[in-house]
């Protein structure tokens, strides 16, 4: 292919098509030659001494072995080629190809990223440059990011990265910039096109504004929610900061660039300049990251990072400020994070309200532990404080410990797996909290690395499990490992066997859980007298206890036990505390089963009376107490108020729970007996019937309560259907703990 | 002329602490050089970064301060000098030796030559970052050029297939690369006697900045 193109010889100073003429002088002593080589020829005879493929016209080489001055010329030509292979390590910066391939691209048809025309740039940072486009085939504007790293990023990098990118495309939210599509440019970086958004940063918006610290929080909570969805699909931002907030035109904030940050990614080159103020605007960029984040320990980072982040953000959208300012370097700003305590909003801005602050502060939290659970709780407090309600930060809700520990422990890949994660997970999450709250990590490690032996025993494919195994010799496997495991840590133990007692309690199995029960405040009685406990949790197990004596119908021993649970938890807790209440209504419940209906009464009334004085108070507890005074109605034979308060509470209860609910069928249940009462024989079996077919789900057919349908629908409607309803109970699978069960029936949720 | 084309220029005009222009250009020509210095020194990104920040703070300062002695030795050493006491600051923190991350070459920091050449390729390819970003920005290259350049040099594609993509003949992909290795030549050249700090007014023979040991 040597003479493909024009002559070489003898053309001298004919214009390049790349519009430089050919007799330009150079710089540093110029070779020309003796004037019979063009200049291409000579440069061409230089190139020809590393490309064999090039063949030069006839009669060059034979002129250059004659001539010195040429082969001078062609000599320095040579030392100007090597030095291209220098530049074959220095590859250029994405953004500045970018820049080459636009001014290109008037010249040449096809950009650098296929199906896009370019149209500007909208914004240059640290990972990348972000230019309008214009998805040609649809005309469509987007955003197209071309991300730095390719001078970095190994292959496996890449890989990954365009997997991320996959699976951030399927997110869906209102407050989540959409990506539409991403692929390798013609320069094999990788790219993504995004849905346009012409909005504000979330920091100047607020600022602009002069927003109320109500409103901050009203457009954070829109943020949490877009976190929290995308948490929920596994993804995690990493690079929250108020520059990946944009607020749009009907002021709904848009998180852009979501789970494409990663830290390794950083490229110092880019890292925004020194220059404005020596160290303080630099640090800019590590402002939002979790000081575990800094710390550069990718297995640190989880979705908490973001949580931390969105404090930052929160707090400087609230003060104007960073609640970390003046560090010099990262390794002082670490130190910052993780040893000191930032002023409160509320001292730098009046009207920022104390429970912002409390918000605030769970967020930055050096550790992670110690911030929300996952960005729901966190929604769910910024609602809460924006209703007015009293918020949660103060307490680790074990619901939120739950989810979390079962979303960073288990794949769950099967509805068995489903099972048996929820009870454990729950398990451990007790014992996390609790491991927390005594601030023992280890503690809690060996519980954790306990209860995933005893999950691994119950793999079918590996262990003893079957799809037979019942929850019962589930829970017994658990209380073994339990007990082997943990025998050094007895206040762990405790709470193991506490939440194996409650669960055995669900599936109204009273001997199994009484000893379990047994064991776990026999366990705090002890760690009490030693001060390694705290009253409140001997009145957990107490009220447990309590429970279970009320099951077997041992009224007086239960009394005793929710009466010195009562006292314990009034006088750790307060008397308008909700585990106060719970064992208040508990042990009203129990008089009114001995028939002592005065006394039951006025304990209803006056809990009622309190609940409805405490702002926020439960709903469910409310219908809960409620119904306790239906029963002592019924008791004392006023079975039409009776009817009309189980009505009344079921309706209460039917808003705020899913409708097979083991509680709506109680509540039906109930209201299935005053009815047979009243000689509504109709409305009662079909009650009854309904009340059935949840607690038949919710408890197994061996359930006492369950039976006790049956004894209703028996009595109201003949034995033939009772005894077919009973031989398919009895006929069916054994007892499961649906996986629900936990989180909707916490302990001691029974009404009545 | 622009304040920040020569190093001496620009060390004369960062005296200032006012002087945000000069802050800004001699950041923008140390930081990467120090960044990928730290780099091959076995850091990570963020730690790497982080070796800059602070080499850069603290050069400014000492400089502001007067510590910094012209005649003591050139700019390049002392940054080197700071920069590799924050490294070994950093892995003494750090407290075993990293893990590698499997790079063929990584520095070894006790060894001064071996320092010095991993700071002097960085610098170098500094110069050749900047030269290439001028090509581009600012010579009157056709871009086609550039281009034909960019897919021989980087993309190792061959000449048939550059002269196929970009509709020219294989002489004028070979004459491209040609051209623009002249030019990268010239601007290369101009950037060194930029970048280098002229070792007559900034280097005393035999002068080494033992002084900036004493941390």
């Amino acid at each position: 292919m040597g003479g493909a193109g024009r002559s070489a010889l003898g053309d001298a100073g004919r214009v390049n098509w790349d519009g430089s003429d050919t007799t330009h002088s150079r710089l540093g002593g110029n070779p020309e030659g003796c004037g019979a080589l063009s200049r291409d020829a000579l440069e061409l005879a230089a190139i020809a001494r590393t490309e064999p493929d090039l063949k030069l016209e006839q009669g060059v080489e034979a002129h250059l072995f004659l001539c010195a001055r040429c082969r001078a010329a062609v000599d320095a030509f040579s030392a100007d080629n090597a030095l291209l292979g220098e530049f074959a390590v220095v590859k250029p910066r994405v953004a500045t190809r970018l820049e080459a391939a636009l001014q290109a691209e008037a010249a040449q048809p096809s950009g650098p990223i296929p199906g896009y025309q370019l149209l500007g740039e909208i914004h240059r940072g640290g990972q990348g440059a972000v230019y309008r486009a214009e998805q040609i085939a649809t005309r469509r504007a987007c955003a197209v990011k071309m991300l730095l790293g390719g001078r970095f990023a190994g292959e496996r990098e890449m890989v990954r990265f365009e997997r991320e990118i996959a699976v951030v495309a399927r997110l869906r939210h209102p407050s989540i910039v959409t990506l539409y599509e991403s692929g390798l440019s013609r320069e094999g970086e990788p790219w993504f096109a995004m849905e346009l958004v012409e909005g504000e940063r979330l920091d100047r918006y607020v600022a602009a504004r002069s927003m109320p610290p109500r409103e901050i929080a009203r457009l954070l909570r829109t943020v949490a929610e877009a976190v929290a969805y995308a948490h929920r699909r596994g993804i995690i931002h990493r690079d929250l900061k108020p520059g990946n907030i944009l607020v749009d035109a009907d002021g709904m904030p848009r998180v852009l660039d979501f789970g494409l940050a990663r830290a390794d990614e950083v490229d110092g080159a880019d890292m925004p300049s020194a220059s404005r103020t020596l160290a303080g605007e630099f640090l800019g960029t590590f402002a939002y990251a979790a000081p575990e984040q800094l710390k550069g320990d990718p297995a640190a980072i989880d979705s908490r990072c973001d949580l931390y982040a969105l404090g930052t953000v929160l707090y400087e959208c609230l003060t104007g400020r960073k609640p970390f300012e003046g560090a010099r370097s990262i390794g002082e700003l670490v130190q910052q994070k993780t040893e000191t305590v930032p002023p409160r909003p509320s001292v730098l801005r009046t009207g920022v309200d104390r429970d912002l602050d409390v918000i605030v502060l769970r967020l930055l939290a050096p550790d992670p532990a110690r911030r929300y659970e996952t960005a729901d709780a966190l929604v769910e407090d910024l609602e809460r404080f924006l209703d007015g309600r009293p918020i949660l930060a103060r307490e680790d809700s074990v619901s939120y410990v739950v989810v979390k520990t079962l979303r960073r422990h288990w794949v769950i890949s099967s509805a068995v797996g489903l099972l048996l994660c929820t009870i454990v997970g729950a398990t451990i999450a007790l014992a996390v909290a609790y491991a927390h709250a005594e601030r023992q990590r280890v503690r809690s490690e060996r519980t954790l690395a306990s209860f995933r032996d005893a999950v691994g025993s119950v793999n079918p494919e590996s262990g003893a499990g079957s799809a037979q195994l019942t929850v019962e010799q589930f829970l017994e496997l658990i209380e073994q490992n339990a007990a082997q495991e943990l025998a050094s840590e007895p206040a762990v133990l405790a709470g193991v066997l506490d939440t194996v007692g409650i669960v055995h309690l669900g599936f109204e199995d009273a001997a199994r859980a009484e000893s379990a029960l047994e064991s776990a405040l026999a366990t705090r009685r002890e760690l009490r007298a030693r001060g390694e406990c705290t009253d409140a949790e001997v009145a957990e197990s107490l009220h447990n206890m309590g429970r279970v004596l009320i099951l077997q119908g041992r009224l007086g021993e239960a009394e005793t036990s929710y009466r010195e649970a009562m006292a314990l938890r009034v006088a750790a807790l307060g008397a308008d505390d909700p585990r106060s209440m719970l064992t208040t209504r508990h042990l009203a419940s129990c008089l009114r089963r001995q028939k002592r209906l005065p006394e039951a009464r006025a304990m209803f009334d006056e809990l009622e009376r309190r609940a409805l004085a405490i702002e926020g108070y439960s709903a469910l507890e409310l219908a809960a107490i409620r119904n306790g005074n239906a029963f002592v109605a019924s008791e004392e034979g006023q079975h039409e108020a009776a009817l009309r308060a189980f009505q009344d509470a079921l309706a209460a209860i039917r808003g705020e729970l899913p409708p097979d609910d083991y509680r709506i069928g109680r509540s039906l249940f109930n209201i299935a007996v005053e009815e047979e009462k009243l000689g509504r024989v109709e409305d009662a079996r079909r009650h009854g019937e309904q009340a059935l077919e949840i607690l038949r789900r919710r408890k197994g057919g061996d359930a006492a309560t369950v039976q006790r349908v049956e004894q209703l629908l028996g009595s109201s409607s003949g034995s033939c259907r009772t005894s077919q309803a009973q031989t398919s109970l009895r006929a069916g699978s054994p007892a499961r703990v649906p996986p629900w069960g936990l989180r909707r029936c916490p302990a001691g949720g029974t009404p009545g | 002329m622009e304040i920040d084309r020569t190093t001496t220029a620009l060390l004369a005009a960062l005296f200032d602490p006012k002087n945000a222009a000069a802050w800004e250009a001699f950041d923008r020509r140390y930081r990467p050089i120090l960044t990928g210095f730290a780099r091959n020194c076995g850091l990570r990104e963020l730690e790497a970064a982080e070796v800059a920040q602070e080499t850069i703070v603290r050069f400014v300062e000492e400089y502001r301060e007067g510590k910094y002695d012209r005649s003591r030795g050139r700019l390049g050493a002392w940054l080197v000098t700071i920069a590799r006491y924050r490294v070994l600051d950093l892995r003494r923190k750090a407290g075993t030796a990293r893990v590698e991350r499997g790079e063929s070459a990584i520095v070894n920091i006790d060894d001064e030559q071996s320092v010095t050449q991993a700071y002097e390729k960085e610098r170098r390819h500094a110069v050749l970052r900047e030269a290439l970003d001028e090509l581009r920005a600012k010579s009157k290259t056709d871009p086609r050029t550039v281009k034909a350049f960019e897919m021989l040099v980087y993309h190792g594609l061959s000449v048939p297939v550059v002269a196929e993509e970009l509709g020219i003949s294989a002489h004028d992909v070979y004459l491209a690369k040609s051209r623009v290795a002249a030019k990268l030549r010239e601007i290369v050249q101009r950037l060194e006697r930029e970048f280098e700090e002229s070792p007559g007014e900034w280097e005393a023979p035999g002068a080494r900045p033992s002084a900036m040991l004493g941390e």
